[in-house]
């Protein structure tokens, strides 16, 4: 099929930048991997999908690129919804903002815009994993929300050992001296992601613990009224400062 | 929130849907294209039930031969109402093959794996629309005031064409010696018909070309959708969402509209539908997954090429209309 030479530099030049768009996003999945940033966005589960993605993308970005530099790319008539050069200048715009600018984990204030302390969530709050019979001090934060999903009287635990890992959030209806230690926990994405978390009477003021700062607190459980409501609530005997963990989600 | 924090929890959320996304969109559109490219359909054709339902069934069906999304399919219904398929075959295949096909299904299960019921609803759901619609349109003997001229000339009146193509009027590409290529079938394909009469050297050139345009599009497409997604997400304040999202009606409705507006693919709609799970009813969610791969903005202007308005308006009624009385059933009898 001929073309017209003006027509045909500007439909190579279009596929010259759909190579890089594809290029640049197998680039991303890859260096998000190596990175150790997949776990930020996905769950586990979906990092080797991403992965085989990455080399599939550059697989084919090569192909391609080695195809147009030979010259034996025939133009191929396609509907489309917008113009295509539009969709690759896209794609190439948003692999490289993924490129160069880090994605943070949710934080405090999104804990709490994503209904952190109102009934927790509207409509998923199935338990997936539980494990009733794990001793109470090697409980995490998610196994003690799912324990209290499924028995919720608080007073049935007072006492009983807890040594968990989470953030701090400092909800405004909640005493100076009562901070949330929160996670979030992923399903498939982040887009899914919500928060659970349990009260922490604390030795200090809160101001002493920064929120979003990382901890991991040691204590017994006790019955609190907070907010007007009975809740099950952390007597804290240590705070100790943790780092991030490089998974800041839980599963 | 403060403005920091939004923007930064936004943009974990956009990049979050697009990693968790692009693996099936790229295992769709090569899944796709390795099947339009090396089925012959005509043999298929051949099998499909004369009965009204049946065939309306098995078109329905037919999304698990060729895993096309709602770009996908309308070309390739083209090509099977111009081989002469029954109508209801070739409805229940537009409207069903979207969505029931393993690739879909597989997205569905990923993003809602702790809520089963919304995978098989939708599965369900969308058999039944399709079903009936195609069932529907078969009562219709002649189709002419439905289809566009330039469908009518090629819709064969009564029996399968599977003679040569020579047979047929109209323009032709010589894309290969002695294999002509009809000019109104090739516009809206993205391979050649027929390609099963290519040799295999020559389908996998065609095979990257189609997957890297799909990308390309379906790419474009996504990102877009995954900006909406997180905007809503961080912007809109919570109890708007929660109000507009827990009603059993209204929910319905918005996400309706939102899958009609928003022209996701289906094989990536059920992670933007996860963005909306903690505050919308199931009975939305499953409005959203329903409706968007049969209906939406990005596909009128392909369907165009098939019907004229007056017949879209008819199928988008009834599907509109189905769709929401079941997920109203669904949000009144489970919430």
């Amino acid at each position: 099929m001929q073309m017209f030479p003006v027509i045909a530099k500007q439909w190579y030049r279009q596929e010259w930048v759909t190579v890089a768009a594809l290029g640049l996003w197998g680039v991303l999945f890859l260096l998000f991997w190596l990175w150790g940033r997949l776990g930020l966005l996905i769950h586990p589960n979906y990092f080797p999908l991403a992965i085989i993605s990455g080399f599939i993308l550059l697989g084919i970005a090569i192909l391609q690129a080695r195809r147009l530099a030979k010259k034996q790319v025939m133009p191929l008539q396609h509907l489309s919804l917008l113009p295509p050069s539009w969709m690759s200048w896209l794609l190439v715009v948003t692999a490289l903002i993924g490129l160069f600018i880090t994605p943070r984990p949710f934080n405090s204030d999104t804990a709490v815009h994503r209904g952190l302390g109102d009934g927790l969530t509207v409509t998923r709050n199935k338990p997936q994993a539980f494990r009733a019979n794990t001793p109470p001090e090697q409980r995490t934060l998610v196994d003690w929300v799912r324990t209290l999903d499924i028995y919720p009287e608080p007073d049935a635990y007072s006492g009983l050992p807890v040594n968990v890992e989470g953030f701090a959030v400092h909800p405004a209806s909640f005493p100076d001296d009562t901070l949330t230690l929160a996670r979030f926990v992923i399903t498939c994405c982040a887009a899914d992601a919500y928060p659970v978390g349990l009260a922490v009477k604390l030795p200090q003021p809160r101001s002493q613990y920064p929120a979003d700062q990382w901890y991991r607190v040691k204590g017994r459980m006790i019955t609190a009224t907070l907010d007007g409501q009975r809740q099950l609530t952390i007597q804290a005997q240590e705070v100790i400062p943790i780092p991030q963990p490089d998974n800041p989600f839980a599963t | 929130m403060d403005v920091v924090s939004q923007f930064q929890s936004g943009y974990t959320l956009f990049l979050s849907l697009l990693v968790e996304a692009i693996p099936f969109l790229l295992l769709g559109v090569l899944l796709s294209g390795l099947l339009l490219l090396f089925v012959d359909e005509r043999r298929l054709v051949a099998l499909m039930p004369r009965n009204a339902l049946a065939g309306a069934l098995a078109g329905s069906l037919m999304g698990f031969m060729f895993p096309v999304c709602e770009c996908g399919n309308v070309p390739v219904a083209r090509r099977l109402l111009a081989q002469g398929v029954p109508t209801s075959v070739a409805m229940g295949f537009l409207l069903a093959a979207p969505t029931i096909n393993p690739i879909v299904i597989w997205a569905t299960w990923v993003a809602f794996r702790d809520q089963p019921e919304i995978v098989v609803l939708r599965i369900l759901f969308t058999l039944v629309i399709a079903t009936v619609v195609g069932a529907v349109f078969s009562v219709q003997k002649d189709l002419t005031p439905f289809l566009q001229p330039a469908m009518n000339a090629i819709v064969p009146q009564g029996k399968p064409a599977l003679e040569s193509a020579l047979l047929r009027g109209g323009t032709y590409w010589l894309d290969q010696p002695g294999q002509p290529v009809a000019a109104d079938t090739l516009a809206l394909t993205l391979a050649p018909p027929a390609p099963a009469t290519l040799s295999w050297a020559a389908r996998l050139p065609l095979l990257l070309d189609n997957t890297i345009q799909e990308l390309r599009e379906l790419g474009g497409i996504l990102i877009l959708g995954s900006l909406i997604a997180a905007i809503v997400q961080v912007a809109v304040p919570r109890d708007v969402v929660l109000g507009l999202g827990q009603g059993p009606i209204i929910s319905v409705i918005t996400m309706m509209i939102l899958g009609a507006v928003i022209s996701i693919c289906s094989t990536v709609d059920a992670f933007f539908a996860l963005a909306f799970a903690a505050t919308f009813t199931p009975g939305s969610l499953l409005a959203f997954l329903v409706l968007g791969p049969m209906v939406d903005l990005k596909g009128i202007g392909l369907l165009l090429t098939i019907f004229r308005p007056r017949a879209l308006i008819y199928i988008f009624a009834i599907v509109a209309q189905l769709t929401f009385f079941f997920c109203l059933f669904v949000n009144l009898r489970w919430s």
